[in-house]
């Protein structure tokens, strides 16, 4: 428990009510429309929205993992963190065609680019599949959330679950994307300010950079100062195979839509940017900030392994960065530590409750229940789904021991099989809405046959994950290009509007030749 | 004809050119040298500063490369945008209604 002044306490009061406040002052911009509440009436400047996918992106579970990684491996384990780096390429290609197209959602996209009864298929299924993504993810960082507030008070891990969330909530419901891109700008700046103070104590307290070097060296424990320090090609807990997997998943899934777990939430910045040009500036420089981030964070660690280098539980030095600001910071600089904290941690449920409402608003009542809705209905109904995704989120919080496992299987069958599909569907006109359904549902019976099936009963001996992706892709291709040819191609008026609509890159030339042979180019 | 071109008609900057394939390149590469170099940099090791001035001066070439091609699309875009919403708008309801 830590002992809280009554500065601290003023800090934490203030920052509470800046927050809401910030976010509740955009109430009449939020309620004009559904791209208002959703999408900010797409006219933002590119550095607010950069702000809220720093925001985002900065989650209570954040440095946890960062502390996790780097304490394990070094500042090699920050390749574990490249994984953001798919909007690399993604600013410059996928996020450029994702904009053009204006679809406010993933899901909603599928309708753009396929036609007829897949099309509604992949529709529902994203949107179903997102609603309930938005509410474990909610549920997940909750609980990150009642973890700290356990240590820092004491209390009952369900009440910092709770409490923050649904303080959260208020301007989300009131204002709804309004209020979550205003917060995320300010809590951004607070966290990122904070982050690097707490960091560089933390440094300091280890005895500075020149003392951790030494301290590292003497412990021969030089090696996590490389970032570069694999253990071998194949072999090892951290081979090159897999930095070069992760390289690649990462990089060149730059080209596709999806292909990152994170696309979904930058799809709704990108969206809500006024151009392209800030769309794709925006993505960009929220990520480099969120790598940088990291960095610094894996500095702090370093510190912090210096001064506790025997823990061996995860549970326990996972909390290492939280540690070295609650036990460094001078009294009233606690609070202001927190609220912080409070800072990173509401950004990122605010993102995820309006994302989770507009899948459930967007793609699931105004397109199959009520295609007519007034623009106040449709504002109402997102704050209804915002409620709902609440509630979910408790629920979700409540049990999260118990299937963790499960949703980090259920996460990474969703990616490693859809990875090649999620690119060919933007680089190839070819790529219909049955072979990239064919895609999803191989790769759901693949992936339980890789991962835990032929391994339990001795088939196949236990893989790395690295090495699970690059089978599961190879298996599901033997599902998806088989289907893809087997089935007609895609309306070809309906590729044309959407060529004429998005310009995609890649194998697009019959479309594009019709599109000139209509006079559309 | 200079390698990265910097005047665009809106209907060329529409085209995939080789200045998105100099940014593509150029981007991951910004990215490992901005991250690998903060690290180092906070270490007070004289390669991080080397490797985050290279971070830098990449962010920098990218930007100086796409720009001028990026506010080309935005300009004609925008242009189209209003139009193009309201196309979706009908799109989302026919849709629906099939």
């Amino acid at each position: 428990m830590v002992a809280f002044s009554f500065l601290d306490w003023f800090w934490l009061a203030a920052f509470i009510v800046l927050m809401v406040g910030s976010g509740v002052l955009f109430y009449r911009l939020g309620k004009r429309s559904e791209a208002d509440f959703f999408l900010a009436g797409r006219g933002l400047p590119w550095w607010l929205p950069a702000s809220s996918v720093y925001a985002t992106h900065t989650a209570t579970d954040t440095p946890m993992w960062v502390t996790g990684v780097v304490y394990k491996h070094g500042l090699a384990g920050l390749w574990y963190t490249f994984f953001s780096a798919w909007c690399a390429i993604s600013a410059f290609v996928s996020t450029r065609i994702f904009r053009r197209s204006l679809a406010y959602t993933q899901a909603e996209w599928q309708t753009l680019r396929f036609s007829g009864l897949p099309s509604h298929l992949l529709r529902g299924w994203m949107a179903g599949w997102q609603v309930f993504m938005n509410m474990f993810i909610l549920g997940w960082v909750g609980i990150a959330m009642g973890k700290i507030c356990h240590y820092v008070f004491d209390w009952p891990t369900w009440v910092g679950l709770v409490f923050f969330s649904a303080v959260c909530a208020i301007y989300v419901l009131a204002a709804g994307y309004w209020g979550v891109v205003m917060a995320d700008f300010q809590q951004g700046i607070i966290a990122f300010i904070v982050i690097l103070i707490v960091s560089i104590w933390g440094v300091a307290a280890a005895g500075g950079p020149a003392a951790i070097i030494q301290r590292l060296t003497e412990m021969g424990q030089a090696d996590r100062l490389n970032p570069f320090a694999f253990t071998g090609w194949f072999s090892g807990d951290f081979p090159i195979a897999w930095f070069l997997t992760m390289f690649v998943i990462a990089v060149i899934g730059g080209f596709g839509m999806g292909t990152s777990i994170d696309w979904y939430a930058e799809a709704q910045r990108i969206q809500s940017a006024r151009t392209v040009k800030d769309a794709t500036w925006c993505i960009w420089s929220g990520t480099a900030l969120v790598l940088m981030r990291n960095a610094v964070w894996g500095v702090a660690i370093l510190g912090f392994f210096v001064l506790y280098p025997n823990i061996a539980d995860v549970k326990d030095y996972e909390l290492g960065w939280f540690r070295l600001g609650f036990e460094n910071l001078p009294a009233g600089m606690i609070g202001f530590f927190f609220a912080a904290i409070v800072a990173i941690h509401i950004s990122t449920i605010s993102t995820h409750l309006n994302l989770g409402a507009v899948y459930m608003t967007r793609d699931l009542y105004h397109h199959y229940i009520q295609p007519k809705a007034s623009q106040e209905r449709l504002v109402w109904v997102g704050r209804i789904a915002t409620f709902v995704l609440l509630l979910g989120s408790f629920v979700f919080g409540s049990i999260m021991e118990n299937i963790t496992e499960w949703l980090i299987f259920a996460l990474w069958l969703m990616a490693a099989g859809v990875w090649l599909p999620n690119i060919l569907q933007v680089v190839w006109w070819r790529f219909n809405g049955w072979a990239y359904l064919a895609a999803w549902i191989s790769n759901l019976v693949f992936s339980w046959l890789v991962v835990w099936v032929l391994p339990a009963f001795g088939v196949i001996p236990a893989l790395q994950d690295y090495e699970q992706f690059w089978i599961l892709m190879v298996l599901g291709a033997f599902i998806y290009l088989p289907v893809t040819f087997l089935t007609k191609p895609e309306n070809m008026e309906h590729l044309v509007k959407y060529y004429v609509m998005s310009r995609p890159i890649g194998w697009w030339g019959p479309v594009k030749r019709e599109a000139i042979q209509m006079g559309l180019l | 004809m200079a390698l990265i071109r910097r005047e665009w008609k809106a209907k060329e900057a529409d085209e995939w050119t080789r200045e998105d394939w100099f940014a593509i390149i150029l981007s991951p590469l910004a990215y490992v040298a901005l991250m690998v170099g903060t690290a180092l940099s906070m270490l007070l090791l004289p390669a991080g500063f080397i490797i985050l001035g290279a971070g830098i001066a990449l962010t920098l070439l990218l930007v100086w490369v796409i720009n001028p091609k990026l506010s080309t699309i935005s300009t004609e875009y925008e242009k189209k945008q209003k139009d193009y919403i309201q196309q979706l708008e009908k799109i989302t309801e026919w849709e629906a209604t099939e």
